[in-house]
């Protein structure tokens, strides 16, 4: 039984990475067109329907009207101040329901007795449809910004509790007995491993709470008013103006997915090890 | 091994039993252990999944509470994190979001500090196991022996007098075993530390050890002390064709079924 010096162990050792070619670069790009293809058509399809009226054009706009009319009030800035409002309780929403979120999540992976106190009360809440809360905020907190903010919050917080507590959780034993053979301090054993092991688990929370608090935010303004966009597709809706809603689902559209865009990027460079 | 002189007796135990509680019942793993390992030996223990292999080296190693008995690393009652003892686990415990060298640096400057000749020391154990040019890669772009050759460039890189082992190659097909099987002898006989090597792969203990320790089925006992009198240093690859090695195997085999027949006996 002789083996070949060295080398001979190890097979099919070499690196996973590296191995994209030209040939999944070309694949790609008939994607991207089969895509473009696919949005042509149901454009196309939606445009007949209500040009020849096969579902009246007062039910579902017709894009040879809402996509020029978008233009127009993008440009003479009357969607911009609904967009900033948005935005802006959007990203204080995020912001601070993500601390919260954190900060509890941190108390509650250090004390096994507050977690298995607060438990059963976080589950409890997150099974409740905070949407329903919303004329509630609207009467705690006024018509303004504030009752938005608290909405988006309401659905941030649980979301990115929910995701950092799981991510806490699933730290591999043998990581942990690893240091401690090594010598490390609880809190060390905290920052050095359990904190990493979690940060996957906290970017998808924070992408998925990122849209929600959005959502949490339009629902504010579509039942509470004012400026924002969720506010202008109610009086769209409330003048039967379907172009008009569906112009400002659009920008609504843009925004999430620019949104989820930042957030893919800075979770991708965050946690590149994974791949 | 009354021989052996107090002073050079890296490893003493004695008496150590140790039992589980699972599900409201009591499961004994250890029973009345007692072994005592010169410094610099290279000990195997084998036997049956189940028999409390892994539970010693976790109580040698501090990560599992001494029931009863005596347990003594160079003097002194065995504790996590000890200077001068190191484990090493059956998966490669890397930690994933650490290149191949900070997982090394992480362990080396947890145990030891930072310092100036830590990198140029951690750049020359990972060439020694291989790794040269994927001191950069995330463990994740690394095959399954990749991976254990960082464990063992981990392990040795915290120069600790005694290292536990558990079953560091389990996982590993038969070729890459025998590359990391020699890259450990070599590191060993570089650094001569105390080994206790857990496994369930007779011939890697007759191939790596100076005295392989034959453990019964649950609770475990030792039913066998064999020497293993092979010459040193050496390969496991040019052991293979050593008939003295064969001849050892066999034997201890023969131990092997022999304790397994009296453990039967026993359960009965």
């Amino acid at each position: 039984m002789s083996m070949p010096p060295e080398a001979a162990g190890d097979l099919g050792g070499a690196p996973v990475a590296a191995r994209r070619g030209s040939l999944a670069l070309s694949h790609h790009a008939w994607i991207v067109v089969g895509r473009l293809v696919l949005l042509a058509v149901v454009v196309a399809v939606w445009e007949a329907l209500a040009r020849n009226n096969v579902v009246p054009a007062a039910f579902i706009g017709q894009p040879s009207i809402f996509l020029p009319f978008l233009v127009t009030k993008i440009m003479d800035g009357s969607f911009i101040v609904g967009i900033r409002e948005t935005l802006t309780a959007t990203l204080a929403a995020f912001v601070i329901g993500g601390i919260a979120a954190i900060l509890t999540a941190l108390v509650l992976t250090a004390s096994h007795t507050v977690k298995a106190l607060v438990d059963p009360f976080i589950d409890a809440m997150n099974a409740l449809p905070r949407v329903a809360l919303v004329p509630l905020f609207i009467v705690w907190f006024g018509l303004g910004t504030l009752s938005k903010i608290v909405s988006g919050i309401s659905l941030m917080y649980f979301i990115l509790l929910y995701n950092t507590l799981a991510g806490a959780q699933s730290v591999e034993p043998d990581h942990i007995q690893l240091a401690r053979s090594l010598g490390l301090s609880k809190r060390r054993i905290f920052t050095s491993i359990v904190v990493p092991t979690a940060v996957p688990s906290i970017f998808a929370g924070l992408r998925l709470g990122l849209i929600y608090t959005l959502l949490g935010v339009v629902t504010a303004e579509l039942i509470a008013g004012g400026k924002g966009l969720g506010s202008l597709i109610s009086y769209y809706s409330n003048t039967f103006d379907a172009n008009g809603v569906f112009a400002v689902l659009l920008v609504l559209v843009f925004l999430s997915y620019v949104l989820a865009a930042i957030m893919t990027r800075i979770e991708r460079h965050l946690t590149r090890w994974q791949r | 091994m009354a021989a052996v002189h107090e002073a050079d007796v890296a490893i003493r135990v004695e008496r150590v039993s140790h039992v589980y509680s699972q599900q409201g019942r009591t499961v004994r793993v250890l029973d009345g252990i007692s072994l005592s390992i010169p410094r610099g030996e290279f000990v195997a223990l084998v036997g049956p999944s189940g028999c409390g292999k892994t539970t010693l080296l976790d109580i040698l190693s501090g990560l599992a509470p001494l029931q009863s008995g005596h347990v003594l690393l160079a003097g002194k009652p065995p504790e996590p994190g000890r200077r001068d003892t190191a484990r090493m686990f059956a998966r490669d415990a890397l930690l994933p979001w650490l290149s191949a060298y900070r997982n090394v640096d992480f362990a080396a400057r947890t145990r030891r500090g930072a310092s100036d000749d830590a990198r140029g020391a951690i750049l020359a154990l990972l060439k020694d196991v291989g790794l040269e040019g994927f001191e950069n890669t995330y463990p994740r772009q690394l095959s399954q022996g990749m991976r254990q050759r960082v464990a063992l460039a981990r392990t040795f890189s915290l120069q600790s007098a005694q290292l536990f082992l558990d079953e560091p190659f389990g996982a590993l097909d038969a070729q890459t075993k025998l590359v990391l099987q020699d890259k450990l002898l070599s590191l060993w006989d570089r650094y001569r530390s105390t080994v206790v090597l857990v496994t369930h792969d007779l011939a890697e203990a007759v191939a790596l050890s100076d005295r392989v320790i034959v453990m019964s089925a649950r609770p475990g006992r030792i039913v066998a002390d064999v020497a293993i009198d092979l010459p040193r240093p050496r390969s496991v690859r040019a052991l293979q064709s050593l008939r003295a090695y064969h001849d050892t195997y066999a034997r201890l085999w023969q131990e092997l079924e022999r304790a397994a027949g009296a453990a039967d006996v026993d359960a009965a």
